[in-house]
Order: C-alpha cells, then sequence, then structure tokens
C-alpha cells in the first residue's frame, strides 16, 4: 500500500464513510479481498481500475444490496454492515447507477419525485382522503423538488415521459432524484458513461455546485481520467478486488502498477522508458 | 382539437396537480357523470339491471386487480376468489343480521387478510411463479368455499335478505344501481388519488425496478404486501356488492377460475395500470359476446342461413380468444392505450410533428 505524503488535504475533518477489510465472493470468485478506504466529509472521492475490478461491487457493498462476507462498513459512525438498502437510504446516502435506474412509464418530475420517499409518509389511507390527506405533503415535497428541478435546469422536461428524454439528460434526472433526498453522503456510479464532451462538462459542473452549495460529500466512479483528475480530491484505484494505489488523483494514476493494471505489463515499461528518455 | 393547452397556465402546484388539468378533460368527465347518474331515467329498466349494474360492478372489480397488476406490477391469477372470500364473508354477516355497511367492510378486511397471506409469496417469487402461487390460492379457496360450512356444499345457493344501505333498501333496481355507482365511483377516485401521491409513485417503483426502489427509501417487502392488501381489500368489498346488489343469491361456482380470467382478460384489454381501462375492458368483455351473438343472429336470418346453436353459443368465446391475442400483440396497453392515443393527437393537432 503506497502512503504518498501529499495524500490528504484535509486531515482533520470527519470521517464519513469507512470500509475497514471487506471481503465479497460470488462463488469461486473474489471480487473484493480485504479492500478498507475512508472518506472524508465534503470530499469528492474517486473510485476508479480496470473493468471488473470491484468498484461498482464495492458500492454495492456499501449500499446494502451485497453483503459482505467478511470486514464492516461505518457510516457517521454507525456500523451498517448488514443492513436492507432500504433502510441505508434513510441514513443519508444515495447513489445513482451505472445503467440507468429511472421508473419508465412515469414523468420526469414523478421520478423526481421518488426521491423523496423518505421524507414523506405514504399510505393508503392518505389517498384516498388526498384533499385532506396526502395533498398538503404533496405540494410541500414539491417545492423542494421544483428547487433541484431549477439546479439542475430540468425545467423544460418535467412533465415529459422519462423514457423520451435523451440519455445525457437521463442521467441528469437521476443525479437530481438522488439529490432531492437531502444525502449527506452520494455515491454515483459512472455518472459520465456514454456521454460527449459538453454533457460531460455539465456533470461535472453539477457535482462540484452539489458539494459547494449542498455540502453532500460524494463518492463517484468513473472511467474518464480527465475528469477524475479535475474534480476528485483523492482517488482509490482497484485492480482484481484490491486496491493497487490511493491519495492525490495525478500521483496515484501516474504510479507504474496502476499503469500496468490498466495497459499490461509491457506496454507499461515502453511507457516508462519513454518517461525516462 | 377539444382538448386545447394552449392558454392554460397553471401558477400553483394545487391547480397543476389536480385530477384533471385541462378543462376539456373536465368537461368530459362531468358529462359522463351526469350521464351516468341520470341513467335510471332514460335507460330501460332491463338494461339499467341486466347491463349498467354488472359493468360498474365488474369495473369496480377490475379496478382493484389493475391496482396490484399495473399499478405494483403483480400478478394475480386468484382474484375471482378474493372477491369470493369478500361475497360468502358478507353474506354470512348480513344473513346473521350486521347491516350492510359494516358487512362490507368485513368482507373486505377479510379478502385482505386470506389475500395478502397469499401474497406473501410474492415477497419471494416473481412473475409465472407468482401466478402459480396466486393460481393456488384460487384452488384452495375453492375448495373451502366448496364446504358445507361455508356454503352448504358446491351445488347449494346461498340467499343474501333484503339489505338496506345508510338507511335506503336495496330492493329497487333504481337504488341498486346508485349503490354500485357510488361504490365504483368511490374505487375510481381513490385509484386516480394514489397515481398522484407518494403511495402510488412507490408502488411504480416497486413495478419498474426493485432494486432501484430499495435505495430510495422504499420497502419492497412493505409495498408488495401493501399493494397485495388494498387490492385484496377492494376485491372483497365488490364482491359483497357483488353478491348484495347483483346476484343476490351466491354459489361457490360463480367465484371460480373462470372469473379471473375474465378479470385478467378485462384489465389487460382495458389497459394496465389505467384509471379509464377497467371501465372499457368490462364493457368490452362483458358486452362483446352479446352483441357478437346477436349481430351474429341478424346476420344468419338475413342471409336466411342456419346456423347451428352450438355455433352460436360458441362463435363469442373464439372471438373473444382472438381479442386477447390481438390486443396483446398490437397494443399491450389496452384500449385505454388506444384512447390516450387519439387524445394526444388531437392535442397537437393539426401539428402531427409535436406528437410525443
Amino acid at each position: 500500500m503506497s502512503t504518498s505524503p501529499t495524500m490528504m488535504p484535509t486531515p482533520q475533518k470527519p470521517i464519513v464513510l469507512t470500509c475497514h477489510d471487506i471481503e465479497r465472493s460470488f462463488g469461486g470468485l473474489k471480487a473484493l479481498k480485504g479492500v478498507s478506504l475512508n472518506v472524508h466529509e465534503g470530499e469528492i472521492f474517486g473510485l476508479v481500475g480496470p473493468n471488473g475490478s470491484g468498484k461498482t461491487t464495492l458500492v454495492n457493498v456499501v449500499t446494502g444490496f451485497y453483503p459482505p462476507n467478511q470486514g464492516t462498513i461505518t457510516l457517521f459512525g454507525e456500523n451498517i454492515t448488514h443492513i436492507e438498502p432500504h433502510q441505508i437510504a434513510r441514513r443519508g446516502i444515495a447513489r445513482t447507477f451505472q445503467n440507468l435506474a429511472l421508473f419508465k412509464g412515469m414523468s420526469v418530475l414523478d421520478n423526481i419525485l421518488i426521491g423523496r420517499h423518505i421524507h414523506m409518509h405514504p399510505s393508503a389511507l392518505g389517498s384516498f382522503f388526498y384533499w385532506w390527506g396526502a395533498q398538503k405533503e404533496e405540494l410541500a415535497n414539491r417545492r423542494i423538488v421544483e428547487e433541484i428541478i431549477e439546479f439542475m435546469q430540468l425545467q423544460d422536461i418535467r412533465d415529459e415521459p422519462v423514457e423520451a428524454v435523451p440519455l445525457g439528460l437521463q442521467k441528469r434526472v437521476e443525479l437530481a432524484r438522488a439529490l432531492v433526498a437531502e444525502p449527506r453522503f452520494l455515491i454515483l456510479d459512472e455518472p459520465m458513461a456514454g456521454m460527449n464532451q459538453e454533457e460531460k462538462e455539465y456533470i461535472a459542473r453539477f457535482i462540484l455546485d452539489a458539494r459547494e452549495e449542498r455540502g453532500v460529500t460524494i463518492l463517484i466512479i468513473e472511467h474518464h481520467m480527465d475528469v477524475v483528475t479535475a474534480i476528485c480530491d483523492r482517488i482509490v484505484v482497484l485492480s482484481y478486488g484490491e486496491i493497487i494505489a490511493e491519495g492525490e488523483p495525478r500521483q496515484a494514476i501516474s504510479q507504474p502498477q496502476v499503469i500496468k493494471a490498466y495497459i499490461g505489463e509491457r506496454a507499461a515499461q515502453r511507457q516508462m522508458k519513454g518517461a525516462a528518455i | 382539437m377539444f382538448y386545447r393547452r394552449a392558454g392554460i397556465r397553471h401558477t400553483r402546484y394545487e391547480d397543476e396537480r389536480q385530477l384533471f388539468p385541462l378543462t376539456f378533460d373536465r368537461v368530459l368527465i362531468i358529462a359522463i357523470l351526469v350521464l351516468l347518474l341520470s341513467a335510471p331515467f332514460w335507460v330501460e329498466r332491463l338494461y339499467l339491471v341486466g347491463y349498467m349494474v354488472p359493468w360498474l360492478i365488474w369495473s369496480g372489480a377490475a379496478l382493484g386487480l389493475n391496482l396490484l397488476m399495473g399499478g405494483a406490477g403483480q400478478i394475480h391469477l386468484g382474484y375471482g376468489a378474493v372477491i369470493g372470500i369478500g361475497a360468502y364473508t358478507s353474506v354470512h354477516l348480513v344473513r346473521f343480521g350486521v347491516p350492510l355497511e359494516l358487512a362490507m367492510i368485513a368482507g373486505g378486511l377479510m379478502s385482505a387478510l386470506i389475500g395478502s397471506i397469499f401474497g406473501a409469496a410474492a415477497l419471494r417469487v416473481k412473475g409465472i411463479y407468482l401466478a402459480m402461487a396466486t393460481l393456488a390460492m384460487q384452488y384452495i379457496v375453492d375448495f373451502f368455499t366448496q364446504t358445507k360450512i361455508i356454503s352448504g356444499g358446491s351445488l347449494a345457493t346461498l340467499q343474501v335478505p333484503p339489505v338496506s344501505f345508510l338507511g335506503i333498501s336495496l330492493k329497487g333496481d333504481v337504488a341498486t344501481y346508485y349503490f354500485c355507482f357510488g361504490v365504483t365511483f368511490l374505487i375510481a377516485l381513490y385509484m386516480l388519488n394514489i397515481r398522484r401521491t407518494s403511495f402510488g409513485r412507490a408502488l411504480a417503483a416497486v413495478r419498474e425496478k426493485d432494486y432501484a426502489a430499495q435505495i430510495l427509501g422504499v420497502s419492497t417487502y412493505r409495498y408488495k404486501l401493501l399493494a397485495f392488501w388494498v387490492s385484496s381489500f377492494i376485491g372483497g368489498v365488490v364482491g359483497s356488492v357483488l353478491a348484495v346488489a347483483y346476484l343476490r343469491a351466491i354459489s361457490p361456482d360463480q367465484f371460480h377460475l373462470e372469473l379471473s380470467v375474465q378479470l385478467l382478460a378485462m384489465v389487460i384489454v382495458g389497459g394496465l395500470g389505467s384509471v379509464l381501462g377497467p371501465f372499457l375492458g368490462a364493457a368490452l368483455i362483458l358486452f362483446a359476446p352479446i352483441v357478437l351473438n346477436n349481430a351474429l343472429g341478424a346476420a344468419a336470418s338475413a342471409f336466411g342461413t342456419d346456423i347451428p346453436i352450438d355455433l352460436r353459443a360458441h362463435m363469442p368465446l373464439l372471438a373473444y380468444g382472438l381479442m386477447i391475442v390481438l390486443f396483446l400483440l398490437y397494443e399491450p396497453l389496452g384500449l385505454a392505450k388506444i384512447y390516450d392515443n387519439f387524445r394526444k393527437y388531437l392535442l397537437v393537432w393539426p401539428f402531427r410533428h409535436a406528437q410525443k
């Protein structure tokens, strides 16, 4: 494990998420082999690594979809290792998915409104007596949703069916849905996959704004190294379920073992030689 | 064209979230309600009792099933049994002298309880496996309703004594009609309200992607069970209405698999997840065989050919099967979707390119 001197710019900030010695296997495949990491408050923490290195598995372990075989996860000082995903959501985590997980057949607005679920009190009777029951709560939450819609600049597609808007906007809708839950910790699984340069820049701006204006701590999985080096404070590089490098993004991704994991041993040697000359 | 959106500017969220934000929709729904409310004055008694009342009752039942299938995405092949439980519970209570209002609620609760026990299978299995679990419910409930203690035997009928609702006797045709109208109206209003509240959104989230629903804080267990509970409650209430207002004498064979399949067809042909759908579906499934039969008879006498009586009896069933196949192939979202397409076309007419 590398320990670079400039690893943490803000060591005094409280810890949001701690993963301690996480192991998870699927049958004979060990997807995570003892991963440990800390995410500090206010950080944008990058999780990078080649395909199949266990990034999404780690996120699924943290959010309760795959309980770990070994190890503990601590969120805001509370052990959440074997808690169901829907209960984890109530502890201040929101996430987006690598392959969009929006609800088809509903409008963009309704999709974002679902994000308010943990702040509302849905009941069958409240819906029956709408005018005396659910209406007040619906309208109050609508105001918060409209704030986020404005923040994410989704005003003009609010009433569109969600499957009818382009992919770049769907990703933005999903981010909006995660943000309306007012999370303290946000996990983004490849928010920029399949996007063009302009859309990527938009999303990067939204991520930075979310931290500045809403004080959200962010864990982001991303393959675009330009984005990672531009917005992340710290990163961890995974390969075959192990951490092979961590620290300041530019330093971490230029380490030889990282280059090797990405482009193979011989190509890495060639590149190192080139750098030496 | 008629459905003008131009010039409608909502300035408050409650205006925008009202059930029918467009003026034309509101006018249309009021016109339909006026027509239905005045039906006893312009529809012949025979048609009122023979067609309108069953249409309203079956629409109510299909609405309940549609909440489960279209709203929460859980298939149910034993909804006829759910209705049967409600019918038998309330009829027994009414025969004991319990007022109808209470008996209806008790019937609903009994259906909800037993329906949720079988619905608990949905926590473990999905799709065709859930279909099998609910089919098992149909047969198990059938077995119990055939026992002497519940129905008096598989061929026995149970008479419903004369009842009154909120002090009004349901002996007359008109009172019965208004009673059925009121119940179905409330169910439809409930379904419309569910769609615009967090409860309905949570159900839809479970229907579309349960893992994404989980991380938003929606407990899929809780909402699947709730969907079974509410839907079965509605089924039970409709069952008691069916027994006291239409059948007036119930026997076990009225709640067999055939009823479940018929309701399933109403929901699918009408339109999954729509509130209008069950009304259209119920109308089609109930009346298409009658219309077809009459048309066939008229055609036969017009051309002077003799259609064998058994063929005449079976033709409507043939057409009924064909209809379901065609709907599944060409418009899986049913009649309600056809209406919706037409409405959307008119919304932007004459600018076709703006169509969504």
